[in-house]
This record gives C-alpha cells, sequence and structure tokens, in this order.
C-alpha cells in the first residue's frame, strides 16, 4: 500500500465513526483493548510484521500505520477511545530522526491537547501515551507491540468498553 | 475572521442537561479557521460528550453536522428534514450564526458552545489576533494600516501616549505599541505629514449605532 | 478665592515657576485636601491635583481642586480621558471654570487596568490631544465640539504633559508640536533623573522652536529609597532612571536614603534652571508632600515671587 493511502485509510476509518464504533474492536472480552498508531518508517514490513498479534489477539489489538506520526490527528485519537480502546498509544520516530522533521514534535502537542479534553471528561491522561521508538536499533512493529501489551494497563477502561454494542 | 473559543466543558454539559436528543452544528467557516468549531472539533466534541454521558450512565443521542457557513439562511435550510428529531440544537458557530440559526428555527432551543472573541488575523499557525473593532469609519489608510482603535489599548488617535516603553504597551509587555508601529511605517514611507495635524475626536456613532446596526442594499434584494 | 492663573502670571513675568503635586485621598474626608493644601501654600505657584491616578478611585480632582481654591491656592486641574466622555469632559471644563479652577492639564490617563476597577470601561471618547483642542476652542471661540456656541466661555490656562524617556525618541518633539497647535501653553515633563537625555530631548525641542511657543516645566520626584529608585526603573512604564542614581542611593544607609533623595532633587532642579528653555520645576512628591516646603528653600526658589 502507498504511504498516502494508509492516511486515507485511517481517515476512512475515524470518518465513517458511527458505522465502525461498535465493531472496531472487542467489547466483550474483559481485556484491555489497545490501539497503536504509529509511524510506518519505523518498520518497513510492518504490514506483515503486525498481522501476527493480530491474528493471535483479535479485535482487542487494532494497528494504525501512519506515513508520519504527525499526521495523527486529535479526532483519531477520540474515536478510537470511544471505539473502545481502553489505551491508545503513539509511536514516533526518535527526536531529530523524523524523516519530514517536525512531525514527531507535533505529534507531540496534538496528545497533550487531546489529553486535556479527555481530562476534562473525568478520565486519565495516561489513557493516550506517546512512546517514542529507541534510538538505533531497528525495531519490528510486532516486538515493540509486545512490550506495549506487558506495560502496566490504566486504572479507567475506555467508557464504551464493556457496553452493550 | 471572528474567533471564537470552545467554552468550558462543564458551561456546555450544563445547558444540554435537560436534553436527550442533541444536533450538533459546526460552521465551516470563520470557526474552522480558528479551530474553535469547524467539523472537527464537532466531532471532538460529541466524542467527548458521549463518552461523557456513558461514563455517568446517561443516554444521550447526538447527531454531527457542519454547515459552509451558519450565518446564511440558504446554508441553515439544510437543517430542515433532520432538526425535528433533536429537543436541542448545540451550535458551534460565532455569535452570528447560533442567532442566524435561531431565527430560522424559533422554536427549537439552541445553546451556544462557543464563546464568540473578535475579528483578526492568523498571525502564524495557532495564533490568531484581534484587528479590527468594526467601527464603521475605517481610517488605516492615514494610520499605515495599523488600526489605533484596536490595537492601542486606549485608542488614542493622536498617539503614542507616555507609557509606551522600547515599542511595547504599557498594558502588556507582549503587545507592540501600535503608535510606534505607526510612526515607524509612516516614516519608512516618507508620510510623517500624516499626523502633522490634530486628528479631531471620533464619531463613535458609527460604531455604537442605536441599537444593532445594519446594511440596506435595494440592488442586492430578491 | 483666586480669579486668574497665578500660574500663567509667574510664568508671563518670566519669573521660574515652582508646581506641586497633591494626591487626593482614597475617601471622602476634605479634611487630607486642605491639610496638604497647607503645607504647599507660599512655597509653590500652582498645585495639580490627580485624576484617579494609575484607575485607582479617589477624591475626584475637581472637588479637590474646589477645596484647594478656598484655601487661596492656584489648583491645577488635571483631566484623564480614561473615564469620562466628551459631554462630561465638556461639562466639566465649564463648572471648574465657574468654580474658580484656572488651570487644566490634558491627559489620556493610565490603563484602567492597572488600578483597582480593572473591569471598568476604559471611555476613550476623545484623546489627550483633542482634549487640548476642545479645552482650547471652548475658550477662544466659546464652542463646544460640534460648533455650539456656549453661553459664557471658560477662562483656562491650558496645560499637557510630556515624557522625553518614551520612545519613540525622535518622534517625541514632533508630538508635542502638535500639542501645541492644538492649544497646549505649558507642559509637565515626566519627572528627571536622566539629566543627559532630557538635555538631549530639550535640544530636539529648541530645534522645532517650540521653546518660544509652550512653557516647560522639568518633573522632579525625590526618591524615598533606594529600593523606590529600583521600583521605578523596572515597573513604571515610560520611566528613565540611570544606574548611577540607584547605586548612589544604595550607597546610603537606609535612615539616610530620604535625604539623599531630597538631594538628588535639589541637584536636578538647580541643573534645570540653567538649561536652556525649561522655564520652571513640577515637583511631585506624592505622599511626601513635607518634602516639597525643604527642596523649594535649599534650591533657592523661597520666597515665590509677587505677580
Amino acid at each position: 500500500m502507498s504511504v498516502y493511502a494508509e492516511q486515507r485509510g485511517i481517515d476512512a476509518i475515524f470518518s465513517d465513526y458511527e458505522r465502525i464504533s461498535r465493531t472496531l474492536m472487542d467489547h466483550k472480552s474483559a481485556e484491555l483493548n489497545i490501539a497503536i498508531f504509529f509511524c510506518q518508517q519505523l518498520d518497513p514490513n510492518q504490514d506483515v510484521n503486525r498481522r501476527v498479534l493480530e491474528r493471535e489477539l483479535g479485535k482487542r489489538i487494532r494497528f494504525f500505520p501512519l506515513p508520519c506520526s504527525g499526521r495523527i490527528d486529535s479526532l483519531h485519537l477520540m474515536r478510537a477511545l470511544e471505539s473502545g480502546a481502553d489505551k491508545v498509544y503513539v509511536v514516533t520516530c526518535p527526536e531529530g530522526a523524523c524523516h519530514y522533521r517536525e512531525g514527531n514534535i507535533r505529534a507531540k502537542k496534538r496528545i497533550a491537547y487531546t489529553q486535556g479534553l479527555i481530562e476534562e471528561i473525568g478520565l486519565e491522561r495516561e489513557c493516550l501515551e506517546l512512546i517514542v521508538a529507541p534510538v538505533g536499533t531497528a525495531v519490528t512493529i510486532d516486538e515493540l507491540a509486545k512490550g506495549l501489551l506487558a506495560r502496566k494497563a490504566p486504572i479507567s477502561r475506555s467508557p464504551v468498553h464493556g457496553q452493550k454494542a | 475572521m471572528i474567533t471564537a473559543e470552545r467554552k468550558p466543558l462543564s458551561e456546555i454539559k450544563e445547558m444540554i442537561a435537560p436534553y436527550k436528543k442533541i444536533l450538533v452544528v459546526g460552521c465551516g467557516s470563520c470557526v474552522a479557521e480558528c479551530a474553535s468549531g469547524g467539523e472537527k472539533e464537532v466531532g471532538l466534541l460529541s466524542s467527548q460528550l458521549r463518552m461523557d454521558a456513558k461514563a455517568s450512565g446517561k443516554e444521550i443521542d447526538l447527531k454531527e453536522m457542519t454547515l459552509d457557513r451558519q450565518c446564511v439562511y440558504e446554508f441553515i435550510d439544510q437543517l430542515t428534514d433532520v432538526i425535528g428529531q433533536y429537543d436541542i440544537v448545540l451550535s458551534l458557530a460565532c455569535g452570528a450564526g447560533v442567532q442566524a440559526v435561531a431565527e430560522v428555527f424559533p422554536k427549537v432551543p439552541i445553546v451556544p458552545a462557543l464563546n464568540t472573541t473578535f475579528l483578526g488575523e492568523t498571525k502564524e499557525a495557532g495564533l490568531w489576533i484581534e484587528n479590527c473593532r468594526g467601527c464603521g469609519d475605517c481610517k488605516l489608510g492615514v494610520f499605515a494600516a495599523v488600526c489605533p482603535v484596536t490595537r492601542c489599548a486606549k485608542g488614542l488617535f493622536n498617539g503614542p501616549c507616555g507609557g509606551s516603553k522600547t515599542d511595547r504597551c504599557e498594558v502588556d509587555p507582549n503587545v507592540p505599541c501600535a503608535w510606534q508601529l505607526i510612526v515607524s511605517r509612516l516614516e519608512d514611507m516618507g508620510r510623517l505629514d500624516l499626523l502633522r495635524k490634530v486628528h479631531p475626536p471620533v464619531d463613535w456613532s458609527k460604531q455604537q449605532g442605536k441599537g444593532p446596526r445594519k446594511i440596506y442594499r435595494e440592488d442586492q434584494r430578491a | 478665592m483666586i480669579t486668574e492663573s497665578r500660574l500663567k502670571k509667574v510664568l508671563q513675568s518670566g519669573h521660574f515657576a515652582v508646581t506641586a503635586e497633591c494626591g487626593p485621598p482614597k475617601g471622602a474626608d476634605p479634611e487630607v485636601v486642605k491639610s496638604k493644601g497647607r503645607i504647599l501654600k507660599g512655597y509653590v505657584d500652582s498645585v495639580n491635583v490627580t485624576d484617579n491616578q494609575t484607575g485607582v478611585v479617589r477624591l475626584c480632582s475637581l472637588a479637590a481642586c474646589a477645596l484647594l481654591n478656598a484655601e487661596g491656592l492656584d489648583p491645577v486641574l488635571q483631566m484623564v480621558t480614561r473615564d469620562r466622555n466628551r459631554i462630561a469632559l465638556q461639562s466639566d471644563v465649564l463648572g471648574a471654570s465657574a468654580l474658580g479652577i484656572r488651570n487644566i492639564l490634558c491627559l489620556s490617563g493610565d490603563h484602567q487596568s492597572f488600578g483597582n476597577q480593572p473591569q471598568a470601561k476604559g471611555v476613550f471618547d476623545i484623546d489627550s490631544i483633542q482634549l487640548i483642542q476642545t479645552v482650547r476652542n471652548m475658550r477662544d471661540a466659546g464652542e463646544v465640539i460640534g460648533g455650539e456656541k456656549l453661553s459664557a466661555p471658560p477662562h483656562m490656562f491650558i496645560g499637557a504633559a510630556a515624557n522625553p524617556f518614551a520612545d519613540p525618541f525622535k518622534y517625541r518633539a514632533a508630538r508635542l508640536a502638535t500639542k501645541v497647535d492644538a492649544g497646549a501653553e505649558f507642559i509637565q515633563t515626566q519627572c528627571i533623573y536622566n539629566l543627559n537625555r532630557f538635555k538631549q530631548w530639550m535640544d530636539l525641542v529648541r530645534d522645532y522652536g517650540m521653546d518660544n511657543k509652550v512653557c516647560i516645566l522639568g518633573g522632579i520626584t525625590p526618591l524615598k529609597s533606594a529600593r523606590m529608585a529600583e521600583y521605578m526603573a523596572q515597573n513604571v512604564a515610560g520611566m528613565d532612571v540611570p544606574e548611577e542614581i540607584i547605586t548612589r542611593m544604595k550607597a546610603v544607609p537606609a535612615k539616610e536614603q530620604r535625604k539623599e533623595g531630597i538631594k538628588i532633587a535639589v541637584e536636578t532642579v538647580e541643573a534645570l534652571q540653567a538649561v536652556k528653555g525649561v522655564r520652571g520645576v513640577h515637583i511631585m512628591a506624592i505622599e511626601w508632600e513635607d518634602a516639597v516646603p525643604q527642596i523649594v528653600q535649599e534650591a533657592k526658589l523661597f520666597p515665590r515671587p509677587q505677580v
């Protein structure tokens, strides 16, 4: 898939919000739902690498590749939470290493803004988290995701999670 | 453009509290430009309200819509088919848009999600600054396109005042002294002569009006 | 009761004028104003009364001037355009004249956000220069704004403020010329600590030929302490307090700092008498009116001349 097709894909998913909101994530399982937005530049083989986890965990985990983390929008993050994601990660390239120069800086600002919005409705800021990929070592998206899955869970769940569809 | 900022969420929630079915309507013009009331902001606010309702066990039915301009009746008419299904309109337009919708649908409750602030320019991405106060008697030609009504804290027409220091306004060191700017621009243009004569007292009736001001154009009427 | 401006007579007869300032109280007790007047009487030619300075509500200048007038002083009504529209301003000019007040200082006023009423609407219907012109037209043409005739014109000696230390420096002389064109007859400047910068401004003023058209009174504020000097240097808009002055005040023990402040003030008065084009001094010893008689005496300007 081309870089821009990925972006269009993400926008399309979240613009058709009303249709996918109930189907995006797993609402039946008691386990945490995780959404991972990540910069494609981190793993050129991400398309293949992430399928393993997707098969293993089903709709508990959703990956959203971006042409650059700077293309993340507050709206994507809000909709992801509203679709049942309990924890949303945004994975960016290390500082100074952004292919488009400032994308990861922009991502940081938008995440901070969205954290303010979710705090207004009583959700913890930690439901959204910025992850800066480690410098130097190349990492595959599934390895990275496994690391994220092992992390401490936030105390709150998405208000949508566990509700009848 | 007209700028506005979203009201505190608590204030919005209080206004819509008695209602279940809410039509959230944004505007694609000025408020979209200043990232407070456009399609995206309608989405963000609606997501917040829905998640908040779920968390508190409240039932709520929100529909998201955005009109190209909420102050023009032709666009407002697009609400006609839907509005009957909702109890209240939560408008993300400026005050002009909110009131225009109320004129078209006077029986439907409508509340503003935004505080309309000022007429201004986008100085940088994410920074909007006031530059016009609609005085109705524009003198930008005399003042090197720096408006003394808007940009001088005291609205002086024969400035600067004694408090202007290192080209900052005495009221706020982050605000440039408009008069310093006027003088230096006119100096660069070789037109300091424009400031030689005393500028007489201003006709403020053009700004105040007698109640709301209006413009009437017979040639534009249907 | 005085029926003519003493300040005008002193200046017209070529004497070096001395004016001072009286800050009205944040209360309704007239005795406060009267007692300040008694301290100053005989040591100064005229007394300015400030008009809700820095946007803080005080006994109004018009009433305080009337009280001072009754005590036999020659008051200068300071009038800012921040708080009143043109109807009220013109009306107050007529009222002041009717009460025997003969001097007016036309100002824009400090922005309302500085005072104890920051939510007040700043009026600024007209600015200080438009006010000068308005008073001049009321007096000379017997007209209000718009041209309607007055039944009896007010008698006023018209003044304005000037700040030799604010920016843009070069433009300040041109602005002074505009004030004079509008009708300003005397000028009181912002308080002077930087004599050199003041002299540079006077050079510009003389270059414009202003020294013959308007009477300039140099402003003086005696320093109470080194801390006051520092505060003014950092926090007061349009103020220039050179480092040497601050150092000089700091070099003296706290108990002696008032004395040093008076010394500096007296030196400045004496220096101003030697500057060509300066026609007097305006001593602003706010909440320290006692300092004025001492400064006037030590600068050998007492007694005041008979006019």
